[in-house]
């Protein structure tokens, strides 16, 4: 035992001896998540300009107005009342972001079951404005669409045709019969930092596949290994040493990503406890994954290459650089083959609140891989310092 | 040479394939403490392999190794703490100092961390590195990292110590230095075994050498030993002014001569034993009037004993 600390003490010497292991390990995840969170943090405070333009001067017009003013617009949506000449200009001029218009004889085309449609006037300065304006009309026609086949199905079963108005605003004042909302499952929202913290943590963290493999075959190359193995220890031990050394680092480097992005950016990681667990079972993966490397490399070139490969693969499936909630099915379900995927399920779970158990599953999964990957590298790796 | 046991090194029948290649075949040779021992043979003649079977760094097909009196093979733990094993490429760390280098690779030994302090610290002075004791490695020269190359295995004061071509690519002032501290290693008592391809080398620094070539150890003995196998005479060639005809006919006659030249105003005398029979070459030299003006004694060298085994020159 002795010597496995020794070893993993003369690595972690040298790791932290390295500037480019601090960078990547501790100044990068910082740095990147807070970039990323701060790049696509940006969407939730989207607020657009609009003017709207009633050249049609009916009831529907009118009700269009009052749907853009109710409360719930309030915060995404600015709305002016302007012709369409005033309109066009400044959208133009990019003073407005889009411009919505209800052109002259929509209300009775809607009314006469005819073709009716809302125009939207869109600036190219502002695309995602245009979409919240498109979005809007599309909701309102959607709605009069559904009262006038609410009205109609009314006639049909025999309703008296003296009570046409006063059904048509009892369909329009009715809320559609479902309703979509975002609800997290442990209430509370996930905000970005703290889905990019720990991805961008796990992203470096797997940079530890490739500075230990190379580290590996360097020592193979110099013959420090072999001076290592020459003396009175186990070749087991020098293994051992060499994961000790990435488990200190990784868990080190992951910790303190958690512990910086919580106290400077807000980040919320949930409980202390099973993001410890989360923690331990990915940098555990990492060590897995490291020894499979080695074990299937033969020179340094070979594993510097597989470990870029292990790496970028496993973040892109894992969803370290995406959402991977919002993603395809097919990616949704690639993210949980990889033990980076299950971490960030776990923590994303427990930075919405919820409870610490749920964080067993992904530990679980996490340490299943592990095993594997472990075994494999165990049994390719056979005589591994002394061929 | 040591047959009764008390050898330091103890190789037998060592055999060593990789795929069909034979790298070692069947090596058998001793090392007794206090003797240096050399493994002399071109690159690629299995040096290092044998270097690795004997340090357990490579599973071997055959044969045995016992070091101080304890087998090794690659499984083998405590019994590698009797030797220390010098690396031909110059395994150090170079983002950690001499000190830190040495501290480390003691500790393997399981030095206690006082007896380590003071290990560090008395072989940065054999190695002349005290003052650079702070240093990083990769600021030191070519010769400085070979010699605390050697330092790292002499921490644990190991009953034999395997060098494996330990002066590669050092300049001539550094390969002297390195071979003095050799010399002392093995006055002190030490077993050394040495690989080299240098022929001056095995020649200055061994006691017993061992020419090995394509993984078979084709002739041991002392240097006398070797080059008596080739059925060499030695060569005195004397510079004199005279009457060096009558020189030359004069030192024809002494007895254990076997032939006199002359050319160039120099005698060439070829004798069975060129250093004992120079005494009275000069005597006779004088007592002819001869005027000597340069001595020296030419012998046959490794070189051409190994040409003389294998049929090729060392370096090829």
């Amino acid at each position: 035992m002795r010597a496995v600390l020794l070893i993993a003490a003369k690595d972690l010497r040298q790791r932290f001896r390295d500037r480019s292991a601090i960078i990547v390990g501790f100044a990068a995840p910082l740095l990147i998540s807070f970039l990323m969170s701060a790049a696509f943090g940006g969407a939730e405070d989207l607020h657009a300009t609009i003017a709207f333009v009633d050249e049609d001067g009916g009831e529907l017009g009118s009700a269009l107005e009052e749907v853009l003013s109710i409360p719930e617009l309030e915060e995404v949506l600015t709305v002016e009342t302007r012709d369409r000449a005033d309109a066009a200009a400044r959208v133009d001029d990019g003073d407005l972001d889009a411009a919505l218009v209800v052109p002259a004889g929509f209300t009775t085309a809607v009314i006469a079951g005819e073709g009716a449609e809302l125009e939207v006037l869109a600036g190219v300065d502002a695309p995602l404005s245009a979409a919240i304006t498109r979005a809007v009309a599309e909701g309102f026609l959607t709605q009069v669409r559904a009262n006038r086949v609410a009205v109609a199905t009314a006639i049909d079963a025999g309703a008296p045709v003296t009570d046409i108005a006063a059904l048509a605003e009892r369909a329009a004042a009715t809320a559609p019969a479902t309703a979509l909302e975002d609800q997290p499952l442990g209430g509370r929202e996930l905000d970005l930092i703290s889905y990019y913290a720990p991805g961008m943590a796990i992203f470096f963290l797997l940079y530890a596949i490739g500075f230990t493999a190379k580290s590996y075959f360097t020592e193979q190359r110099e013959g420090t290994l072999d001076r290592m193995a020459a003396a009175p220890l186990r070749p087991s031990a020098i293994l051992a040493g060499k994961a000790l050394s990435v488990l200190v680092y990784g868990t080190t480097s992951l910790t303190t990503v958690a512990v910086v992005t919580s106290l400077a950016f807000g980040a919320e990681w949930g409980p202390a406890g099973a993001v410890a667990a989360i923690v331990l079972a990915m940098v555990l993966a990492v060590v897995a994954l490291t020894a499979l490397v080695i074990a299937v490399s033969r020179t340094e070139r070979q594993a510097d290459g597989l470990a870029s490969i292990v790496t970028f693969t496993l973040a892109l499936l894992g969803g370290n650089f995406v959402f991977v909630a919002t993603a395809p099915e097919a990616m949704r379900r690639a993210a949980l083959l990889t033990p980076n995927g299950w971490a960030l399920r776990g923590f994303t779970d427990l930075a919405t609140g919820s409870a610490a158990s749920s964080a067993v599953v992904p530990v679980l999964s996490i340490l299943v891989f592990a095993a594997i990957t472990a075994a494999a590298a165990a049994v390719t790796g056979r005589g591994l310092v002394t061929r | 040479m040591t047959s009764d046991g008390s050898a330091a090194l103890s190789c037998r029948d060592l055999v060593r394939r990789f795929g069909e290649r034979v790298a070692v075949d069947h090596v058998s040779f001793d090392v007794a403490a206090g003797e240096t021992y050399g493994l002399l043979g071109p690159n690629g003649a299995g040096k290092s392999t044998t270097i690795k079977l004997v340090c357990g760094l490579l599973a071997r097909q055959g044969g045995t190794v016992v070091v101080a009196g304890q087998p090794i093979d690659e499984r083998t733990v405590d019994a590698k703490a009797s030797i220390g094993y010098v690396p031909q490429d110059i395994a150090l760390y170079p983002d950690l100092t001499a000190a830190e280098n040495l501290r480390f690779f003691g500790s393997l030994y399981r030095l206690g961390s006082k007896d380590l302090g003071r290990r560090v610290d008395d072989v940065l002075e054999l190695i002349g590195l005290a003052d650079r004791a702070g240093d990083r490695v990769d600021s030191f020269s070519g010769g400085m990292k070979r010699r605390l190359n050697i330092g790292a295995a002499l921490l644990h004061r190991p009953a034999l110590l395997v060098l494996d071509e330990p002066t590669v690519g050092v300049d001539p002032q550094s390969r002297h230095a390195i071979l003095e501290n050799v010399a002392e290693l093995g006055d002190s008592g030490m077993a050394v075994l040495y690989t080299t391809h240098y022929m001056e080398e095995a020649q200055r620094l061994c006691d017993r050498v061992g020419i090995i070539d394509h993984g078979r150890l084709v002739a041991e003995g002392t240097h006398r030993e070797l080059v008596s196998l080739v059925h060499e005479e030695d060569r005195i060639a004397l510079g004199a002014t005279g009457d060096l005809e009558s020189l030359r006919s004069v030192l024809s006659a002494l007895d254990g001569v076997t032939g006199a030249t002359t050319a160039d105003s120099t005698v060439h005398v070829l004798a069975r034993d060129a250093r004992r029979l120079l005494p009275r070459v000069l005597e006779a030299a004088d007592a002819a009037g001869a005027d000597v003006t340069s001595v020296e004694v030419v012998e046959p060298d490794l070189e051409a004993v190994f040409l003389h085994l294998t049929g090729s020159a060392l370096r090829e």
